[in-house]
């Protein structure tokens, strides 16, 4: 069976990204770039299903700029057997990239999507879900544990309140919460194979989607900063600020 | 109390007021470093706020015989900050304010007590990097990495504390306030006190005031973790490595390091099991410079040097592979750990680790050594684990052969006995095994002319 795994390029978790001096979003300029923390761990889930024997290939796709072969690198790397980039300069939103999604499901015929359940850049969590809107496939999202068997998939669910599980008849989408798996690392054995691995580039205009933006960002602020603490001499001092100053007793 | 002693309290008192601590509790703190060897008991803690002040502790110190420690973050591993024997310990923690920022000497002059993490963050803030770094940083002060000319994990690239240091004001055990080379990068006017100062220990005087020059930031890091059939060959990967990329760290660890780490719950790089690990990190300036990596990873493996790797693909990935490295020290303390920080020049390092692992083992079978360290600045950490079933009395007895025995050997390679932690009170008894009877006498002399009453840090480094 086929798994198709959408990956997405990044700012790197650990960089403390800087609101632009014109508030229209955050500074890349030499910015370190990565691959979506979710989205390794959904590159790793696919891989371990095929060293269990369930999946036979996996396909990665990321929807971006050309650095994007990185990323795709990486996936291979990590164990994909192939991937295609759907190129574009667009800063692409979550619809767009689920329609471009959806016509390379039509053209890959995957069983399974698996993907990250949000992107750290957006945190828009929705890709996954109006994917499965787009193809009329069923969805488990958050998932913690995943489970392949006849032509089923189960989804163990982090929700609210505890844990929910959904059994998806197969094609399905699934989309990956933080405690799925812990993504190895990429082995350098296994980074100079992924240069020999395919890599296709498409255009949105080849497979016939329109990737223009169609939210508008009207304005980026930094969170406010905290104000540093101070030491107080005593605890009266702390009753009468808690009391006078914050007001909170 | 002495009269005397009594007099210079009362001058101290009269010139600090409460920033003069002589509560129990502030002595315990104050008295002792990370070492916690011997029992802190000082007679009292001075927080001078200005230069002036100092000095005038200095002149009371020097009128009355009374003896000055000082003490900066106390990370210290050599008990150089210790105050054993009713020293007045000063302190610095009220000197900890960033004075001044030039952007085209790309330097900043700092009070003594700014945390060594405090001159990173603001080098950040300024897009600019302080490179001396270690796991100690959030604690330790700029006047105690002055102190000990502290080193840590980027030497290989950036040097030691020593490297950074352009200026400094130092109030000598006269009393007299010098200001030594003025943040100059060229100045050729004689001898250089401010070397002298840098890694003296406290034993001249007090570092006041540090002008530091700092450095862009690098870019894009990325590390690889590989492992290795031998020690021998850890070196060959390191010299193939620095023959066309500027590495910004080679750290190594022994299987033994590698095991720990693991079972204490950080992630495997991968599964085959090597005898020796090491961790290299480099800036990806350019595409060119990854596939130069590749490239030699690539001719390491067709020599045989390197059996497995992994290479950090985000910022994440290089954070979590180095605390394969830097949380060993953690890993091993439930054993109640022996440490050494030794060095030898690099092309020794694989013969000395030899000669140790075979002196320890005949006499000692069932200690397990554990090996990690700086290797591309030829600095081992040595620890050796304390058996379950040995009392920890008898296991730091027989360490106490140990020392002595790593010690020759070190000689034998013409080695130093200290590579970064200072000598302090802990090495002072083994000093002459690094430096020449000539040598020492030169030290005496120069901490004559510098501290004629011995006041200060008595007992430390040497005995005068
Ligand atoms: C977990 C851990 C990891 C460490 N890793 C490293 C490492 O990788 N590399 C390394 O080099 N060290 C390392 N250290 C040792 C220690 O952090 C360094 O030696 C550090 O420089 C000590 O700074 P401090 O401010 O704590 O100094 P302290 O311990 O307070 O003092 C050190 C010496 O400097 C003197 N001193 C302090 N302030 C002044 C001053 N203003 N003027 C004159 N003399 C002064 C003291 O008298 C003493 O002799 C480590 C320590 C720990 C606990
Ligand atoms: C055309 C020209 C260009 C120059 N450009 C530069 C420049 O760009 N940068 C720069 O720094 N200098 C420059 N210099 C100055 C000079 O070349 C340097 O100072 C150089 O280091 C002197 O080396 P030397 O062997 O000629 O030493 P000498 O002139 O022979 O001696 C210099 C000093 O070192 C002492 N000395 C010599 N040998 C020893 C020894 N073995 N042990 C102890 N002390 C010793 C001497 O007693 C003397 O005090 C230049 C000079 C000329 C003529």
């Amino acid at each position: 069976m086929k798994v198709l795994v959408p990956i997405k390029r990044v700012v790197d978790y650990n960089v403390k990204v800087r609101v632009k001096a014109d508030n229209t979003g955050v500074d890349l300029a030499n910015v370190k770039m990565a691959m979506n923390p979710f989205c390794e761990i959904a590159v790793e889930e696919a891989v371990r299903l095929k060293e269990k024997g369930v999946v036979t290939e996996i396909v990665a796709v990321s929807i971006g700029p050309k650095t994007a072969q990185e990323q795709l690198r990486t996936a291979m790397a990590l164990g994909a057997d192939r991937s295609i980039l759907v190129e574009t300069d667009e800063d692409v939103q979550p619809l767009g990239i689920a329609k471009a999604l959806k016509a390379i499901v039509d053209e890959e015929k995957p069983e399974l999507v698996i993907l990250g359940k949000q992107a750290i850049d957006g945190d828009n969590n929705q890709t996954g879900q109006m994917l499965a809107a787009l193809t009329g496939m069923p969805q488990g999202t958050f998932a913690s544990e995943v489970n392949v068997a006849d032509g089923k998939v189960k989804v163990t669910r982090e929700i609210d309140g505890g844990l929910q599980t959904v059994e998806l008849t197969l094609p399905a989408v699934v989309t990956t919460d933080l405690r799925l798996n812990e993504p190895r690392y990429a082995s350098l054995p296994n980074i100079m194979k992924a240069k020999k691995k395919p890599l296709d580039t498409k255009t949105a205009a080849d497979l016939g989607v329109d990737l223009t933006p169609r939210v508008t960002t009207v304005s980026v602020e930094a969170p406010a900063e905290r104000q540093a603490g101070i030491i107080v001499g005593s605890v009266d001092e702390l009753v009468e600020k808690l009391k006078n100053e914050a007001k909170v007793i | 109390m002495t009269a005397f002693a009594h007099a210079a309290m009362e001058q101290l008192t009269d010139l600090l007021g409460k920033r003069l601590l002589t509560d129990q509790e502030s002595a315990e703190r104050y008295g002792v470093d990370w070492t916690k060897v011997w029992a802190p008991s000082p007679c009292a803690v001075a927080l001078p706020e200005t230069i002036d002040e100092v000095q005038q502790i200095v002149e009371i110190a020097n009128e009355h015989g009374l003896h000055l420690v000082p003490s900066g973050g106390r990370t210290g591993l050599s008990a150089g900050a210790v105050a054993a024997n009713n020293e007045l310990v000063v302190a610095f923690d009220r000197m900890n304010k960033v004075l001044d920022f030039n952007e085209f000497d790309r330097a900043v002059t700092v009070q003594p007590g700014v945390v060594t993490q405090q001159l990173q963050e603001f080098a950040e803030e300024k897009g600019l990097f302080y490179p001396v770094d270690f796991a100690s940083a959030g604690s330790s002060q700029i006047g105690g990495n002055i102190g000990t000319n502290a080193g840590g994990i980027k030497v290989i690239r950036y040097g030691m504390t020593r490297d950074w240091i352009t200026g400094l004001k130092v109030v000598t055990g006269k009393g007299e306030l010098l200001e030594l080379n003025k943040g100059l990068i060229k100045n050729a006017t004689g001898y250089d006190f401010r070397h002298l100062f840098i890694g003296s220990e406290g034993t001249l005087g007090f570092v006041v005031e540090a002008t530091v020059k700092l450095t862009r930031q690098p870019k894009d890091l990325t590390c690889l973790v590989l492992g290795a059939p031998g020690f021998r060959e850890v070196m060959k990967i390191l010299h193939a490595f620095q023959q066309d990329i500027d590495l910004t760290a080679f750290e190594f660890f022994s299987d033994k390091a590698m095991a720990h780490v693991l079972a204490h719950g950080v992630p495997k790089p991968f599964d085959t099991e090597c005898p020796f690990y090491c961790l290299l990190e480099f800036e990806q300036l350019s595409e060119q410079v990854g596939e130069q990596a590749m490239a030699i990873f690539e001719k390491c493996v067709e020599e045989g040097w390197v059996l497995d790797g992994v290479m950090s693909q985000s910022l994440q990935q290089l954070d979590q592979l180095w605390q394969l490295r830097e949380r060993i020290s953690e890993s091993i303390a439930p054993h109640t750990p022996y440490k050494n920080d030794i060095s030898v020049s690099i092309a020794k390092v694989p013969d000395f680790v030899e000669d140790v692992d075979t002196v320890v083992q005949d006499a000692y079978p069932d200690f397990e050594i554990v090996w990690f360290g700086h290797i591309g600045d030829g600095n081992m950490h040595l620890n050796i684990l304390k058996p379950a079933d040995l009392a920890k009395e008898d296991f730091f007895a027989k360490c106490n052969n140990v020392s002595k025995w790593v010690f020759e050997i070190v000689e034998k390679y013409n080695g130093s006995i200290s590579a970064e932690h200072g000598v302090g009170m802990t090495k002072k008894p083994y000093l002459e095994y690094s430096r020449s009877p000539e040598e020492i006498a030169c030290m005496k002399a120069v901490k004559q002319v510098f501290d004629p009453n011995n006041v200060m840090n008595p007992g430390k480094l040497f005995d005068v």
